[in-house]
């Protein structure tokens, strides 16, 4: 080894400054101590955990997915399984196994096991997936997603098919999801610094020469395809949690897109780019509902006409991309020196 | 770092300039209605709101409620659900005393359990799911409507008593909760009618764009069925009305209320024996003359006729929870939903309402028959199903 500091010294700057933004992000909300806008800020972090999750796997990869949200989906169903009162279980869901009607962890318990369970179906899926690249994987992950939508939108006795599923405790305070959402950062950068992530992304630059290195693609992309899944299922047990309902169509295109659009306009080679292109655009999102609902300027109110909100975060995102073209942040990271490290750990190499 | 503190600044903008005033005080009476106000359930929200706000209209005319005039909130939910849990808190932080929450279920929810965890009353638009209560949200949630299973009773028993019908058909489209609810109840009330038989059954799917293959196996039928209980809702309820009729099948189609009003008529030319209950007429000849200086009232605060009957649901939501705080003195949750089981027939403009410590919803309701001849649609009986369905037959 080199006198150089090791890589997760010289990037652990990243996933702090990230949690300092989104801590920051918490107090507001507090400061405010408006119950809507607390949900808000809620929502924000939860978009942020998925968005980093689908980052671990796309921003290093390279492979787009159109998968991820399936395993929010997954995710979300197990924490209702695990959550809910046994007497609800019993009538709405009475074709899950006797010991899951029987059973009732607290929330948080139930969101490490349902992150373990979207993990486990990545493996399963991802063991087949990865081995194909490019569009052929990014079209595979939408069949998977479509798959997971149909199997939770027509199992009636075990997933209530398309009914809303109610009885999953609501936890209305801001903390859990601002953890969540830290952990998620440093789950992506610890994976993003580690030897699979470093191999990944010499994959993803440079597939020849990487797999001539002896890189075996399929198996670094399994690894990202997993970390990647436990993430998202972690956002998805949250995410039930935060409105207490849970129905399949929820876990679809809709947020599959808005997942995806966000990680895009932040930059998908970015840990950081991650976290502020949601950021940005929920900031953006808000600040436009509250002009549609209107803001009394001394006697008078400023109201956008309904649906503005769509068409000006469409317009936004137009810009931003044709100006900035991989994104807000690009490849770089935040740091606390002016930003010229690429990726996290992209110049140091392993041993 | 230039970024995020911008980000801040503006963030720290729109919370001060935006938030809405969190103090609720009570002096006022509030009625804070976490709607769709865009995206496709305001087609739904907005009739039955426009109708809860005239009777809000009349009773502040009147001198208001307990003195005092009735204010009302609202925040949308764009037809979203996390955006509902925040259109429910939003009402609740300006003061609601009822919250009032979208017609359907699905989307009604996250609000309505926003309500129940600030320990509030909430009342569904329009809903026709048992969910819409107690059983899916909670002690102090409610639905204006009545249970799709009692429209599905209601036309078996109507249809075997007053239309001598004795073999019936069931096709079941299984795209909604709706849906199966209709074909629910009548299939509790259909062993309870002697010597009226199941000839058949069949499912097909709310998009299918033919049902050529259910249409064959009536048709392969010996004999033609008295009647079809079809339950279904639009848009796919016209193509699988006219396939019918088209081929040649003139056994009279049962429906739920999903599928009144007139404006879908012109698809299927010359409709005739097809039968709708609906709680009150949109085509002014209801019997209660009442309802008919409603639907006047409706067109001067809309500028439209009531397109369909699930306007009068926000009516009849407003009506019964004044008349609890009115009995109650006091718009606190507990005593006004004490005061609303204790409600057994409550007339309304749209029929009596009961609700008790069960059910928070009619499981026994008086419709009026509406029959389509000849593609021109007017109210022909009105009848009451003998007993009301269990919770138990509803639940499964």
């Amino acid at each position: 080894m080199s006198n150089r500091p090791s890589i997760a010294r010289r990037t652990l700057a990243t996933p702090l400054i990230l949690s300092l933004l989104l801590i920051a992000f918490a107090l507001v909300a507090v400061a405010a101590g408006s119950k809507p806008f607390n949900q808000t800020m809620i929502d924000i972090f939860l978009r942020v955990t998925l968005v980093v999750g689908l980052y671990v796997f796309v921003g290093n990869s390279g492979v787009i997915s159109f998968g991820h949200i399936g395993f929010t989906c997954l995710g979300a169903y197990a924490a209702a399984w695990l959550t809910m009162p046994p007497m609800m279980k019993q009538t709405l869901l009475p074709g899950l196994p006797e010991w899951l009607i029987a059973v009732q962890l607290p929330y948080w318990a139930a969101a490490v096991l349902a992150a373990l369970w979207a993990a486990l179906w990545a493996a399963v899926f991802g063991k087949i997936l990865m081995r194909l690249s490019g569009i052929a994987a990014s079209i595979a992950t939408f069949a998977m997603l479509a798959m997971i939508n149909t199997v939770y939108s027509n199992w009636e006795n075990v997933t209530g098919a398309t009914s809303s599923v109610v009885g999953i405790p609501i936890v209305r305070t801001i903390w859990p999801y601002l953890i969540v959402a830290i952990v998620a950062v440093f789950i992506a950068w610890g994976h993003a610094i580690s030897r699979a992530g470093l191999k990944l992304r010499a994959a993803r630059d440079e597939p020849t020469a990487a797999s001539a290195s002896g890189i075996d693609l399929p198996r670094e992309r399994l690894i990202a395809f997993v970390v990647s899944g436990g993430v998202m299922g972690l956002g998805g047990a949250l995410f039930s949690h935060s409105i207490g309902v849970v129905t399949p169509d929820t876990f679809y295109l809709g947020l599959t897109f808005t997942t995806l659009s966000m990680l895009v306009v932040g930059g998908m080679g970015s840990l950081s780019g991650a976290v502020i292109g949601v950021l940005v655009l929920s900031t953006l999102i808000q600040v436009l509902r509250w002009l549609e609902a209107g803001v009394s300027i001394g006697t008078s109110t400023l109201a956008l006409p309904n649906g503005v909100q769509e068409i000006a975060l469409g317009i936004v995102m137009i810009v931003i991309l044709a100006f900035r073209p991989s994104g807000l942040m690009g490849n770089t990271e935040l740091n606390w020196r002016r930003a010229k490290t690429a990726d996290p750990g992209a110049s140091g190499q392993p041993e | 770092m230039k970024n995020w503190s911008k980000l801040t600044t503006a963030l720290v903008v729109a919370a001060v300039t935006g938030a809405p005033a969190w103090a609720a005080d009570d002096d006022r009476i509030v009625v804070g209605f976490a709607t769709a106000e865009s995206g496709f359930m305001q087609a739904y929200d907005k009739p039955a709101q426009d109708a809860a706000m005239i009777r809000i209209g009349e009773i502040n005319a009147a001198g208001g409620l307990l003195g005092k005039q009735i204010e009302v909130v609202n925040a949308d939910t764009k037809t979203d659900r996390a955006e509902g849990a925040k259109a429910g808190l939003s009402v609740i932080d300006a003061g609601a005393d009822l919250v009032v929450v979208s017609c359907d279920y699905d989307f009604g929810s996250p609000a309505a359990l926003t309500a129940e965890s600030s320990g509030l009353v909430s009342f569904f638009l329009c809903a026709e799911s048992i969910k819409a209560g107690i059983q899916g949200v909670g002690p102090h949630s409610f639905s204006a409507s009545v249970l799709a299973a009692v429209q599905g009773a209601t036309m078996a028993q109507w249809s075997y008593e007053k239309k001598e019908a004795r073999s019936y058909y069931r096709l079941l489209d299984t795209w909604t909760e709706y849906n199966k609810g209709i074909c629910d109840g009548f299939d509790w009330m259909l062993p309870q009618l002697a010597d009226a038989t199941l000839v058949g059954e069949d499912t097909f799917k709310n998009e299918d764009a033919s049902i050529a293959a259910q249409i064959t196996r009536i048709k392969s039928l010996p004999e033609e069925p008295d009647a079809i209980m079809l339950c279904t809702m639009m848009p796919g309820a016209v193509s699988a009305i006219k396939q019918i009729r088209a081929a040649g099948i003139n056994s009279m189609i049962l429906n739920g209320s999903a599928v009144d009003g007139s404006y879908w008529l012109s698809a299927v030319p010359d409709l005739s024996n097809f039968y709708v209950p609906v709680q009150g007429s949109i085509y002014g000849d209801d019997p209660n003359g009442d309802v008919t200086a409603f639907n006047a009232k409706y067109v001067e605060a809309t500028g439209g006729d009531p397109s369909t009957q699930y306007v009068y649901p926000g009516y009849v939501l407003i009506d019964v929870w004044a008349k609890a705080v009115e009995r109650a003195g006091t718009t606190d949750a507990d005593a006004v939903v004490a005061e609303l089981e204790k409600m057994v027939d409550e007339p309304t403009l749209f029929g009596p309402r009961t609700f008790n410590s069960e059910i928070h919803h009619q499981n026994k309701a008086r419709y009026l028959i509406v029959e389509t001849n000849a593609g021109t649609p007017a109210v022909v009986d009105e009848w009451t199903i003998s007993e009301p369905i269990p919770v138990d037959a509803l639940m499964k």
